[in-house]
């Protein structure tokens, strides 16, 4: 095996941390059941690590078959990058989308390859009709930076595509060309929606986030599970029940019942004139508008902010430029006076 | 001085004058308001019969209802029975709001607007539902739904929510109806026609592509042919192109060539099961031909 294959294969499986070691393994199914069982796990890690390179070796593993290992290690841990979100549009009135993976698989290739002889691009297919695209970039004279891999997910026959932060971002257009001519596309767009929870960017631009409906065949009484809460000690009264009761009450109406998708942080970025009672100071007076960037950050965003009202934090209902984050599929928001 | 004085013999001169008047109105009866004294005394009159009648009536109805709650046995069962008359009634509207269902198209009204369920359907077999929340206000928006990712669901809202929603749902109707018959059609083909197929049935999202290779007779000697099948039209279950072809380089004979055209117009007319169910038949007159 070349070297450099090897070593890309030492770093690659050495990243895995050992309790997903067998999982990742088994995904990739390149090594099989028997294969693995030769391997001593419980070994040091980097002499495990050892022991697997040398069996892929011997088992003539190609620079393809270490991709693919790159793209399953990735598919465990999408939280390591953070993603982008991008929309594309056809032209109104094309035909429909007689949408054929191989043949996109074949064109996005080939679109890459006409444009920059180096560079390695690996499929792996998953769930949903969906595909995983590895791509590592070189450039005219040099092999393809193994190490600094581009990512995008793509869902057949939808118009998004979702595509991890790459530091080589000179690229980007020729990906995105590519991506959009490949599934028979016109026009790409950048949406203002970013987070490192492709699970949860994918129900939010899906809509897939709340999926309760009310039908005649359920009956479930949302008024019995607030009363319950007011009443669990009789020694107790709560003097502002009532506005607890409200509060509630359009908390639930805002967010519901389901599990919020995940998003890491909202971020504002306001170019508005300065807005004061007393039409007088240096503020009042200037007649640029006044710049700046408030961030809200949270290991959960969309849940901290439902328990806000709540905990008394803040009034409900909430700010409509919090609450329509899912709705409008954005998290950055660009305000300006109208 | 004597200005005060004059105001004072007025005033007493005015109370003078009050006092004659209630003097004479006691001793001489006007005879207007002697009537309507009289009449007013007559109302407070039949007013007051009037109160005292319905207070019996009250009393009675009360000692009625006492008498029928000691009696417990008869009154208790027929209020039993209008109970169960109730609930019946209710289980019987329930369920048969439940069974709108197997209309395909049927919703519940909810706090913002209206739940709609798509039940889709293909031959007789009942397929997946599908929900649209919509909230009613100017403008008319969806606010979540399950409909499938690849279903043209922004398109079709785009064009038909805000202006005719009959036809909005319709449309949809339509579309969700239709891929899942197609995907009814794949699925049969791959779980129970198995045997035909000479490698994976190649097949998209909105099941609108499809490509396999097949043999008419599942273990026999037969041709493979090669088909591919394109539903360009999203609302229908039947294929607007079928291509047939075969792996081989050398020409087809007549026989295998009338077979791969007559083929070729099978797909376009029937469901792709009910294709390889006829493909079956012919095997199985074939092996009858055989022993007979």
């Amino acid at each position: 095996m070349d070297e450099t294959i090897a070593e890309f294969f030492k770093r690659t499986i050495l990243k895995i941390p050992l309790t997903k070691m067998m999982t990742v393994l088994k995904a990739w199914d390149f090594l099989s059941e028997s294969q693995l069982q030769t391997i001593n796990f419980r070994q040091r890690k980097e002499s495990l690590v050892q022991d697997l390179v040398q069996l892929c070796e011997s088992k003539r593993a190609s620079l393809h078959d270490a991709a693919l290992l790159d793209i399953v290690y990735t598919q465990f841990h999408q939280q390591q990058k953070v993603w982008d979100v991008f929309q594309m549009s056809k032209e109104p009135g094309e035909d429909v989308d007689l949408f054929d993976m191989e043949q996109f698989k074949t064109s996005f290739e080939k679109i890459l390859r006409r444009a920059l002889k180096n560079v390695t691009v690996s499929f792996r297919d998953a769930e949903e009709n969906s595909v995983w695209v590895r791509i590592a970039w070189g450039t005219q004279f040099r092999k393809p930076n193994q190490y600094k891999p581009v990512y995008v997910v793509y869902y057949a026959q939808t118009p998004y595509a979702f595509t991890s932060f790459c530091q080589l971002r000179s690229n980007m257009p020729l990906l995105l060309q590519a991506l959009t001519v490949a599934s028979n596309h016109h026009k790409i767009v950048k949406m203002d929606l970013r987070s490192r929870h492709l699970d949860s960017l994918k129900a939010i631009v899906f809509r897939q986030y709340n999926q309760t409906f009310e039908t005649h065949n359920c009956t479930t009484p949302l008024q019995e599970t607030l009363a319950l809460d007011m009443h669990m000690d009789s020694r107790i009264i709560h003097e502002n029940r009532i506005e607890k009761e409200r509060v509630q009450r359009v908390t639930q109406e805002t967010f519901g019942d389901y599990p919020q998708p995940r998003l890491e942080f909202a971020q504002y970025t306001l170019e508005t004139k300065f807005k004061s009672e007393f039409h007088e100071g240096i503020l009042a007076e200037r007649k640029e508008p006044l710049r700046c960037l408030i961030k809200f950050s949270s290991p959960h965003l969309l849940e901290a902010l439902k328990s806000l009202a709540p905990a008394g934090i803040a009034d409900a209902p909430l700010s409509p430029l919090l609450t329509c984050i899912p709705n409008k599929a954005m998290n950055y928001f660009k305000i300006r006076d109208k | 001085t004597a200005g005060t004085l004059n105001l004072g013999l007025g005033v007493l001169a005015h109370l003078e004058r009050l006092e004659t008047q209630t003097n004479r109105s006691r001793k001489n009866l006007d005879p207007q308001t002697e009537t309507a004294e009289s009449a007013l005394e007559a109302k407070i009159h039949k007013l007051r019969c009037l109160r005292d009648k319905l207070r019996a009536e009250v009393k009675e109805r009360q000692a009625r209802v006492k008498a029928s709650t000691a009696s417990v046995e008869p009154d208790q069962t027929l209020e039993v029975n209008e109970q169960e008359a109730v609930e019946g009634k209710q289980e019987n509207m329930k369920a048969i709001l439940q069974a709108y269902r197997f209309t395909g198209l049927s919703g519940k009204l909810t706090s913002r607007g209206v739940c709609v369920c798509i039940s889709t359907a293909f031959e007789g077999n009942l397929l997946g539902s599908y929900f649209v929340d919509l909230v009613i206000q100017k403008p008319l928006r969806i606010h979540h739904h399950s409909i499938p990712v690849f279903i043209p669901l922004e398109e079709i809202s785009a064009k038909y929510l805000q202006t005719n929603i009959q036809h909005f749902l319709f449309c949809l109707c339509e579309h969700l109806n239709a891929y899942a018959g197609r995907k009814y059609q794949a699925d049969q083909l791959q779980s129970d026609f198995a045997g035909f197929l000479a490698g994976p049935l190649r097949r998209n999202s909105l099941c609108n592509l499809l490509s396999f290779t097949y043999k008419v007779e599942p273990h026999g000697q037969s041709f493979p042919f090669c088909a591919r099948l394109l539903y360009k039209d999203l609302t229908t279950t039947l294929p607007t192109d079928v291509t047939i072809t075969y792996q081989g380089t050398d020409a087809l004979s007549t026989s295998w060539e009338e077979q791969r055209v007559c083929h070729e117009n099978l797909f376009l007319t029937k469901p792709l099961h009910q294709v390889f169910t006829s493909f079956t038949r012919k095997g199985e007159k074939l092996d009858m031909s055989l022993v007979s």
